[in-house]
């Protein structure tokens, strides 16, 4: 193992003491789950890591009226057993209990799963389905927020800077008929990277019409996000075998023209947009 | 490097022990504690050989730096049960014949005890579920779920 | 679009070397003075249970307590050559040998055992020996063991058990190949998702000829981590190489199946004894594993109408075949 400093925060203001100071040469570490593997491998060199799971303001899972903040070390077991987040956002709900195994999930954290940004991340693509917005902080600017989409730009790239702490998630709650749903395919049932993943979201109006629609393929891009154009199919109007093969075959030509045409692109298309269209057939049934 | 003073509860008891900062609780708890009971497997998360309870619950401690430890409980295998009064997870793997090579079992045992802690009666997929971050090649995993089942129930 | 098949495979499998390479078992067996029994063999139990079967056979014998039998084991200084622990071959090979030296001194304390309670018709159970006719002639195995050592009689027997075989004629390839064959037939449920190529199997159902099973949960044993082995086999374990370097490297890498990935196993053990085996006995460590992977893939063209013919029968693999719609001339079920 290379060799690193550590420090451990208390409170939120050390962290960004600290990270004002060395943040440019610090990987912050929470449970650890991304990071020990990188550091072990070396593919990453800090000079120190700052653990931060010791601080308080950075758990927990707050409902407020029309919203849900949860801290960014909130673990993916937590976010399975927190009713709040099962009764309001079940999507995120089923994505984190998506990964890994048991003790992956008692240490993985929600922060790292967006900071890590991998393109094969589970709940980093049901956060951006569900419109997360990230509460930033750093000594410099103080409070920042930004939506999630746009938070990432790239592989393993999060636009959060040295100096700042991720320190919140925020996501505005659904009206309650608002259905969803999270699938992922891995090669195995458990301890499985996902090959591809679905993040679904949407609702009907009184009239039977899709009012709102959010899809969010994950692990088929660099950085999974809403694919718009394949929505804009099916906003408005009811739903038609026709209209749902128009709507994956658009969500084709968009990922190709993100990734180009890959290795692994021939099974991963085809399957996406079977594992797409079979989706919401089984949510609007 | 600078060692640093980590103190731990360990097994119940109050441990005091100098580490590197780069060093994981799997290599402290083998290494400087010589509680070797905690395997070392693939040393990234992949294979739950060397899971330990932190503070109840099941983690890889080789994905643990040792001073994330610090002022925490853990609990390895030496801590369950005792050699002529073996916990009941022990007892029942060894009737059931859930232990062939051994090498998973620690972990094994380990993740039993926090699943059946959380969840005393636990349906069959339960029982797959809470196990399923723990790998086994000889045993197919039949006679450990049969173990764990047959604890629950009584 | 979810769709089931049922499939089997059966297979038969040679215990020990064959083609004539040397396969020799061997066991030294010592009764103590004070009658504790000390058994050495090459072997060594990684976990298979081969230092339990051992003992079991010689307690067996001398009508002791298994588990009050020392083994040691695997040590070059004082363990005789057994051989490799592999090709199936303890029970077979090593189990003969540990036979043979437990009945030549079962037969050495037989003799001083009727010369002291003055009977022939003599049984060795539950740590004594007594006559079957007047069972009140009776002596405890400590006693006769210590009896026999005051009388100067040998109390360490060395055995050896060879099933090296003649060899198959090298134009035929017919003749002795092996010693003995072992037998089982595995059948397989699975269900194949159309649209990603995933195979869940549902159900395994695992039927193993052990000749005899010495220790049934041990058999049982064997054959689920077999099942196991040949389901990741069949589905999920590939060795990647590029340029002669290694790439599935690691645990997360080389994908065997979880306990999420492992369907219920059921197992039956038919016992049809081979007269060459110790108490009728044969191995399973290899048989257990070889019939899975043919009997999911049996039953993956029962669900398809397609043959994968190339492992493992991953995502990517069994979607291209379903897409390609490959068939082979022959009719598969379906």
């Amino acid at each position: 193992m290379q060799r690193f400093q550590f420090h451990q925060a208390r409170s939120i203001e050390e962290a960004l003491d600290l990270l004002s100071e060395k943040g440019e040469r610090t990987k912050v570490i929470a449970g650890g789950t991304d990071l020990i593997p990188a550091l072990r491998n070396e593919e990453v060199r800090p000079e120190g890591v700052l653990d931060i799971l010791e601080i308080e303001a950075l758990r927990g899972i707050r409902e407020l009226e029309d919203r849900v903040w949860f801290g960014p070390t909130t673990t993916f077991t937590e976010i399975e057993e927190s009713s709040v987040l099962k009764c309001h956002f079940p999507l995120l709900v089923q994505a984190a209990s998506s990964v890994g195994g048991p003790q992956i999930r008692n240490r993985g954290t929600v922060g790292g799963n967006i900071v890590n940004a991998s393109p094969a991340a589970d709940v980093l693509p049901a956060l951006v389905a569900l419109g997360a917005e990230l509460e930033v902080q750093s000594k410099r600017e103080g409070i920042r927020r930004l939506p999630i989409e746009g938070a990432i730009q790239g592989p393993y790239r999060c636009v959060i800077k040295g100096d700042e702490l991720l320190t919140g998630i925020v996501i505005k709650k659904y009206p309650p008929e608002t259905r969803s749903l999270f699938k992922k395919l891995g090669r195995r049932n458990a301890m499985a990277r996902a090959r591809m993943n679905l993040s679904l979201l949407v609702r009907l109006d009184g009239s039977g019409a899709v009012e709102e629609l959010r899809v969010v393929p994950g692990a088929v891009m660099p950085v999974a996000k809403r694919i718009a154009r394949a929505e804009k199919i099916l906003l408005g109007k009811k739903l038609a075998p026709s209209l749902l093969e128009e709507a994956a075959q658009v969500m084709e030509e968009e990922i190709v023209k993100t990734t180009g045409i890959r290795w692994s692109t021939a099974y991963k298309l085809p399957v996406i947009q079977a594992v797409f269209k079979q989706s919401v057939m089984e949510l609007l049934g | 490097m600078d060692k640093v003073l980590l103190k731990m509860v360990v097994n119940g008891k109050d441990v005091e022990v100098r580490v590197q900062p780069t060093r994981t609780l799997l290599r402290v708890l083998r290494e400087d504690l010589g509680l070797t009971g905690t395997k070392k497997g693939c040393e990234q998360g992949d294979c739950g050989a060397c899971t330990v309870l932190l503070e109840g619950k099941a983690v890889n401690s080789c994905l643990v730096l040792a001073l994330q430890a610090q002022g925490k409980r853990v609990e390895t295998i030496e801590g369950l049960g005792r050699p002529d009064a073996l916990h009941p997870l022990q007892k029942s793997f060894i009737k059931h014949g859930a232990v062939q090579c051994g090498f998973c079992t620690p972990g094994m045992l380990l993740s039993a005890k926090a699943l059946l802690e959380k969840n005393p009666e636990p349906t069959i997929d339960e029982i797959r579920r809470g196990i399923s971050g723990n790998l086994c090649r000889c045993t197919g995993y039949v006679k450990i779920i049969k173990a764990i089942q047959n604890v629950s129930k009584g | 679009m979810k769709k089931r098949g049922i499939g089997i495979g059966s297979m038969f499998y040679g215990m020990g070397y064959g083609f004539s390479r040397q396969d020799i078992g061997s066991a030294i067996v010592e009764i103590c003075e004070d009658g504790s029994v000390i058994v050495r063999s090459g072997e060594v139990d990684y976990g298979q249970g081969s230092d339990t079967i051992f003992s079991q056979i010689v307690a067996e014998e001398l009508g002791i307590r298994y588990d009050s039998i020392q083994m040691i084991t695997a040590d070059t200084f004082t363990t005789p050559n057994s051989g490799p622990t592999s090709a199936s071959r303890l029970t077979y090979v090593v189990g003969n040998a540990m036979l043979k030296a437990a009945r030549a001194l079962r037969k050495t304390l037989q003799t001083v055992a009727e010369e002291i309670l003055g009977e022939k018709d003599l049984l060795f159970v539950d740590e004594e020996v007594f006559s079957e006719s007047h069972p009140e002639k009776r002596i405890s195995f400590e006693r006769l063991a210590k009896e026999a050592h005051n009388r100067g009689l040998p109390m360490v027997e060395a055995a050896w058990h060879d099933i090296t075989t003649a060899d198959v004629d090298p134009e035929t390839g017919q003749g002795d190949a092996y010693d003995v064959y072992a037998y089982a037939t595995h059948l397989a449920e699975v269900e194949v998702d159309t649209d990603t190529g995933k195979v869940d199997v549902l159900r395994i159902v695992a039927i193993v000829d052990a000749g005899k099973a010495i220790n049934p949960l041990n058999v049982e044993g064997q054959i689920e981590g077999g099942v196991a082995m040949g389901l990741g086999y069949a589905l999920t374990e590939e060795i990647k190489l590029e340029g002669g370097y290694l790439k599935t490297k690691s645990l997360g890498e080389y994908m065997i199946p979880t306990s999420l990935d492992v369907p219920p196993i059921e197992t039956h053990i038919v016992e049809v004894p081979v007269s060459t085996g110790p108490y009728g006995a044969k191995g399973v460590g290899e048989p257990a594993l070889i019939p899975t992977a043919p009997a999911i893939l049996n039953a993956i063209a029962n669900a398809l109408g397609v043959r994968v013919v190339d492992l493992p029968a991953n995502l990517e693999n069994l979607h291209r075949l379903i897409r390609e719609g490959l068939r082979e001339s022959q009719t598969v079920g379906g």
